[in-house]
């Protein structure tokens, strides 16, 4: 009997269990336990008979995302350098939206009583200007006693360049027993309102998940390892999470293009867009080979610098409503009917139009195949609702839905376009991973207004996150912000060091996790700009940094289309990845079976947009679950599984691939009249595009 | 065929497009006005010049951006593809100097053929565009002072950059590398809208783009006409003041007659003061700037902005005042500080028929602060201009939002650390002006304050107001408190500067800036008021 490896990523709703044993995956889902999430998880575990022989599991939950959402997090106290207090409140002083009468800001996660100075000040270069007070911070960490918080985030200014005085002041408050986060230990980078805004949420979200995952470790039986996912795609020791907690922020979505990574690399597919729909909103993430990353990201409005999968969302999803604005036009989302009352087809009071109820009224999702069956869409509900946008629109019942449909998918495509062709990529040479509820009902569309050739649909998913989990490595960011023109003498010897004692942390951290030395992979990278610049671009490093400056230079290029190589490049910060290796699963191949003939459970009609408008095709309907390795079919067709529906349209065809993979690609055979079209059009616009990157590369 | 699925496609597809310019602008821009704080404008027009879409990046250039290109229009009456005209005379389609604006006539390809279709248009505040003060935000009395004055030409001229006018350029301004790097991101941003507009006609064709861009400055104008019938009938008047233009010390009357028939609104500047000799003049298309900035406020939040939004409003500013000056007049704080009175203007106007909508005055300054010098750390020489934000006025039933940047900015700060490496300067304080937003009802935002230490000589520009005359209280609220510029030598001599200063500092003198406090909204609760007094 060998060790079980599990991924455990607890939603709203459900809590999602991916085992791996013995060269097979197992995939389980049980219903979530707000009130005390470890229930669930341990439930699912013995339902999968999993628990005796569990070796590690990896978590993923989104128990510090709802706090910082709900406000519900640890009662939190702030300690800055004198007369620096308030920035967390102004931020960038500007207003969220410009034409907005009524606009509001996201409220301090620390109130102005809980944010305290203490006497202190260095300059750029980490000088002393004025020596730390002690009596100032006396008086500081009274203060905050007397408002009873119970963790504190210490940020002073320049504390990356000389953290002495933070780690002073740090000192003193952990003697008072709070949950002390200090900028200087959790991000030793500069612009100081986004690394206040990060320390905040450190330590406001500290407490809980200490806590949470202290009972959860208490509940497992003992000697299981437990590792914690994070935003940047790889997992930390339990007890690393429990200090820099704001790292777990946004480690579902995150884990979701983990997942897609792995199931795509199954496939040999490296390059990769992974498209999650879900009830409100969709996410995109890009994937070169290797995931993309961000320093920008935030949540619930708050800005957090540390690293995590740069996921673009949208407000568009399967729950996304339909309506007219004032000038007339039809809009869908980003309002969305949420999970209650739902869309008019749920049944449970919803009377306006959804994105769901259009797929429902074009017969792409089969009302009674929903959720396994275990609940019926209301096909008469959903004609009704969209039915009221017909009647605006003056169109037909069809029409209308399709052109819900189409909206919906103008906003998924732009953000699609946005972490593609706007960065440069071109998304034709990406395949399109589709997961999420509605993902898979929407992707071949989206690849065909992008056209990208081909759509990747996973055996399983719905439970991507965990899989994501399952399969991540333990991963350590670190940085710290230099700030050196990179062709000064010393630059390199600068860069080396501080990379060096990045390095130490990080290889200590790991060992300190139980990798073996051999198991640690250390990637360094530079964050480089041009003298003047406020954006940085992030570039590996080699150990040469004439040759990085020349990797800038071309990512400048690709990026903002020109670049000047005898402008001064800065070194603004090191950054170094320390990775723990682990032992990805393998997942089984199974032969596959080129005679296997696929019959469909039935034959329907679903509407597809013509030429002239709807379309009714006559359109095959399959199981999931039939479908083997090997199994072929073309489009139109509807593929069902439990928790999704994968629309193939006509002029698409498909495959199951020896890891169960579902690829559908555009047959080359017959492309459409619309298609050869763009096609011949789309020619000269390159050659003319490919001109004018070369204009741009030297502008002056 | 257009419908109204298809129209917000395109709608979709073209604001699209005027964002991704303002990010490739962003993103590798070096003036901090641009890249940190985004003072800058991305809009695309058709062959017309009539404006398709607009990005929502700052009110002050709402009005103006069609002006460039119909001044662009007149200069040029051939444009070859790989041609770029830069501008930034006020006199002709330009708002105030720092403000440089390049356009790009874009072609696309069509059955073998370059066609006109249409302009790209981005406009961005640099730091320095040379003149009598570091920044060029100066106290002047005339254009001239003000910085060079670049009328429309061609800075690229059929795929070829024109050197000589580069040359001229760089060698009339202080920071010559920066202006270099910023005009090349401009550029940049000009050819990814030359990209993406190709590839929109590549998948819909030209016949469908052009459609659709009548469809939907109709739908725009649609929008307009319904939010203007909403507004009670009538003719609404307000005075606000300017304090003074910083030469005379007298304060400046902006008059304003708001009249509202059915879908059609009027906005009449008669009666506003004579252009005067202090730079506070604006040119017409500010006007209009900032007219259009308080009707797009009362549409909903993501109207389409194009050529039909603001068909139904009509901008009189009489020629000759200072809401519509000639040349040789000096217009530099026109833009960031007349602007803004001229919104509290108009909504002082409107608050008559929209009492339950409209706001109390908000700070009504940008606070502009220029510095410039050597760095002795470097031996360059640096100039530095930033704004600063303040206090909102109360809405309805709701506090002002306090430091903030409020109606026609909203650029973000410089972070202190940031702002410490590039300049010889250090910020010593950083907080919110307690007590500043008026009382009322609903209370005012409140100011800012900024302390700033020199660490080496300088010379510094403060354009700023309602540092004598307030922001007004509305519906029974008082006015926000009025800012304040405080200069603390070395050696102890204290004083209160005006809104409008000049002075050299040396290291060790201290400047507080206090931005002003938004006016309330409503009469304070009794007890609220004593408090007060």
């Amino acid at each position: 009997m060998t060790a079980i490896l599990a991924g455990v990523d607890t939603g709203g709703t459900f809590t999602d269990l991916v085992l791996f044993q013995e060269g097979k995956l197992r995939v389980h889902k049980v219903f979530s336990t707000p009130h005390d999430p470890s229930q669930a998880i341990l439930e699912g575990l013995q339902e999968l008979g999993a628990l005796p022989r569990l070796r590690t599991l990896v978590h993923g939950s989104t128990v510090a995302t709802n706090a910082v959402l709900e406000g519900k997090g640890a009662r939190t106290g702030l300690i800055t350098t004198a007369g620096f207090r308030d920035v967390l409140e102004i931020g960038r002083q500007t207003r969220p939206s410009l034409y907005n009468l009524r606009v509001q800001k996201v409220p301090p996660l620390v109130p102005r009583a809980r944010r305290v100075e203490v006497i202190e000040r260095l300059n750029e270069r980490g000088e002393v200007l004025i020596p730390l007070d002690e009596g100032s911070l006396e008086e500081a960490l009274a203060t905050l006693a007397r408002e009873e918080v119970e963790a504190v985030a210490v940020v002073l200014l320049f504390s990356f360049a000389n953290p002495a005085h933070e780690q002073r002041v740090a000192e003193a408050a952990r003697r008072r027993g709070w949950y002390v986060s200090a900028s200087a230990e959790v991000l030793p980078e500069f612009r100081e309102y986004e690394r206040t805004s990060t320390l905040v949420l450190n330590a406001y979200v500290g407490p809980l998940i200490d806590r949470y995952l202290g009972q959860l470790e208490q509940a497992l039986p003992a000697g299981t390892g437990l590792r914690i996912m994070q935003s940047n795609g790889g997992s930390i020791s339990s007890a690393m999470a429990r200090r820099e907690a704001a790292r777990t922020l946004l480690s579902g979505p995150a884990a979701g293009v983990v997942g897609a990574r792995f199931v795509a690399r199954a496939s040999g597919i490296e390059r990769l867009i992974a498209l999650d729909i879900g009830g409100t909103s969709t996410d995109v993430s890009l994937v070169d080979g290797a995931i993309t990353e961000t320093t920008d990201g935030r949540i619930g409005g708050h800005p957090t610098k540390l690293p995590m999968i740069d996921i673009h969302t949208v407000g568009a999803g399967g729950g996304s409503l339909a309506w007219f604005d004032l000038g007339g036009a039809l809009r869908v989302g980003p309002r969305s009917a949420g999970a209650v009352p739902g869309p008019a087809a749920y049944g449970r009071g919803g009377t306006e139009a959804t994105v769901t109820d259009a797929h429902v009224v074009l017969g792409r999702l089969l009302p009674e195949a929903f959720l396994g069956g275990s609940r019926r869409l209301d096909m008469a509900l959903a004609r009704q609702a969209v039915g009221r946008i017909a009647e605006r629109l003056g169109t037909s019942l069809e029409e209308a839905a399709l052109g819900i449909v189409r909206i919906a998918n103008a906003n998924m495509e732009a953000a699609i376009r946005l972490i593609s062709v706007e960065r440069g990529l071109d998304p034709r040479h990406f395949t399109l991973v589709a997961f999420g509820g509605a993902g898979p009902l929407h992707a071949c569309e989206l690849a065909a207004a992008l056209s990208i050739p081909r759509v990747l649909i996973p055996a399983a998913p719905g439970v991507l996150s965990a899989l994501g989990m399952l399969v991540a490595d333990v991963l350590k960011d670190y940085v710290r912000t230099l700030m050196v023109p990179i062709d000064q003498e010393q630059a390199q010897a600068t860069i080396e060091a501080a990379l060096a004692a990045l390095e130490e942390q990080g290889r200590a951290d790991l060992l300190a996790e139980g990798f073996a030395p051999e198991q640690i992979q250390i990637e360094r990278y530079l964050d480089l700009r041009y003298v003047g610049q406020s954006y940085e671009l992030t570039i590996p490093f080699g150990g040469d940094c004439a040759r990085a400056a020349q990797q800038f230079h071309l990512a400048h290029e690709r990026r903002f289309g020109y670049s000047d190589p005898n402008e001064p490049v800065q070194v603004v910060n090191v950054r170094l990845k320390a990775r723990g290796l682990v032992e990805p699963p393998v997942l089984e191949r199974q032969p596959l079976q080129p005679e296997a003939v696929v019959h469909p459970l039935e034959r329907r009609q679903v509407i597809f947009a013509g030429e002239a408008g709807p379309v009714a095709h006559e359109v095959a309907i399959y199981a999931r679950e039939a479908l083997v390795p090997g199994a072929r079919f073309t489009g139109p067709a509807i593929v069902t599984q439990y928790d999704t529906t994968t629309v193939v349209p006509p002029g698409w065809r498909a495959r199951v691939d020896a890891v169960g993979n579902l690829l559908i690609e555009l047959a080359s055979d017959g492309p459409t009249d619309a298609q050869q079209l763009q096609q011949q059009r789309r020619q000269p616009a390159q050659a003319a595009q490919a001109q004018l990157a070369e204009e741009g590369s030297h502008v002056w | 065929m257009v419908d109204a699925i298809s129209l917000e496609i395109f709608r979709s597809a073209l604001t699209a497009i005027a964002e991704e310019m303002g990010a490739v602008l962003m993103r590798s821009s070096y003036s901090p006005n641009i890249k940190e704080r985004r003072d800058f404008s991305c809009a695309l027009f058709d062959a017309r010049g009539r404006l398709v879409a607009q990005a929502a990046h700052i009110p002050v250039h709402l009005g103006s951006m069609p002006d460039s290109v119909a001044e662009a229009l007149v200069a040029f009456d051939h444009f070859a593809p790989g041609d770029i005209i830069a501008l930034n005379d006020p006199f002709l389609g330009g708002t105030h100097l720092p403000d440089i604006t390049l356009i790009a006539p874009i072609f696309v390809e069509v059955e073998e053929e370059q066609r006109l279709i249409g302009f790209a248009a981005n406009r961005a505040h640099h730091a320095d565009v040379g003149g009598m003060a570091p920044g060029s935000m100066p106290l002047a009395t005339e254009i001239y002072q003000e910085g060079l004055i670049i009328p429309p030409l061609k800075l690229w001229e059929a795929g070829q950059p024109n050197r000589a006018l580069l040359a001229l350029l760089l060698r009339n301004v202080r920071t010559p590398d920066e202006r270099r790097g910023d005009l090349a991101a401009q550029v940049a941003a000009n050819r990814t809208a030359a990209r993406r507009l190709q590839e929109l006609v590549d998948r819909w064709g030209l016949a469908a783009l052009e459609e659709h861009v009548e469809a939907l400055i109709e739908y725009a104008a649609r929008m307009a006409r319904a939010t203007i019938a909403a507004i009670p009938d009538g003719t609404y008047r307000f005075t606000d003041y300017l304090d003074d233009d910083g030469v005379t010390g007298e304060c400046i009357p902006i008059a304003v007659t708001v009249t509202v028939r059915g879908s059609e609104l009027t906005v009449d500047f008669t009666g506003s003061a004579p252009q005067v000799r202090g730079n506070v003049n604006t040119v017409a298309s500010v006007a209009r700037s900032a007219t259009y900035y308080v009707v797009r406020c009362l549409m909903p939040e993501d109207a389409p902005m194009n050529h039909g939004t603001f068909a139904p409003v009509t901008v009189i500013a009489p020629r000759g005042s200072v809401v519509n000056a000639r040349p040789p007049a000096a217009v530099a704080q026109g833009n960031v500080e007349t602007s803004q009175r001229l919104v509290d203007a108009i909504f002082g106007a409107l608050a008559q028929a929209l009492p339950e909508v409209v706001p109390a005055a908000s700070q009504g300054t940008m606070n502009n602060i220029a510095a410039g010098g050597i760095d002795p750390r470097t031996q360059q020489p640096f100039a530095y201009y930033e704004t600063m934000g303040g206090g909102m006025g109360a809405r309805p039933g709701l506090d002002g939002l306090s430091g903030v940047h409020t109606h026609m900015s909203n650029t973000l700060n410089t972070p202190v650390e940031a702002f410490e490496y590039a300049y010889p300067m250090r910020v010593t304080r950083y907080a919110l002006r307690d007590g500043s937003g008026g009382v009322g009802k609903a209370r005012g935002g409140d100011g800012l304050v900024r302390e700033i230490r020199f660490e080496a000589s300088a010379e510094v520009t403060l354009l700023t107001e309602r540092r004598r005359l307030p922001p007004y209280g509305l519906q029974g609220g008082e006015p926000g408190r009025c800012g304040e510029n405080w200069l603390y030598r070395r050696d102890g001599e204290v004083t209160l500067l005006p809104g409008k200063a000049h002075f050299r500092a040396e290291p060790g003198d201290r400047l507080v800036i206090a931005s002003p406090g938004g006016g309330g909204w409503g009469q304070a609760p009794a007890p609220a008021a004593a408090e007060r007094t």
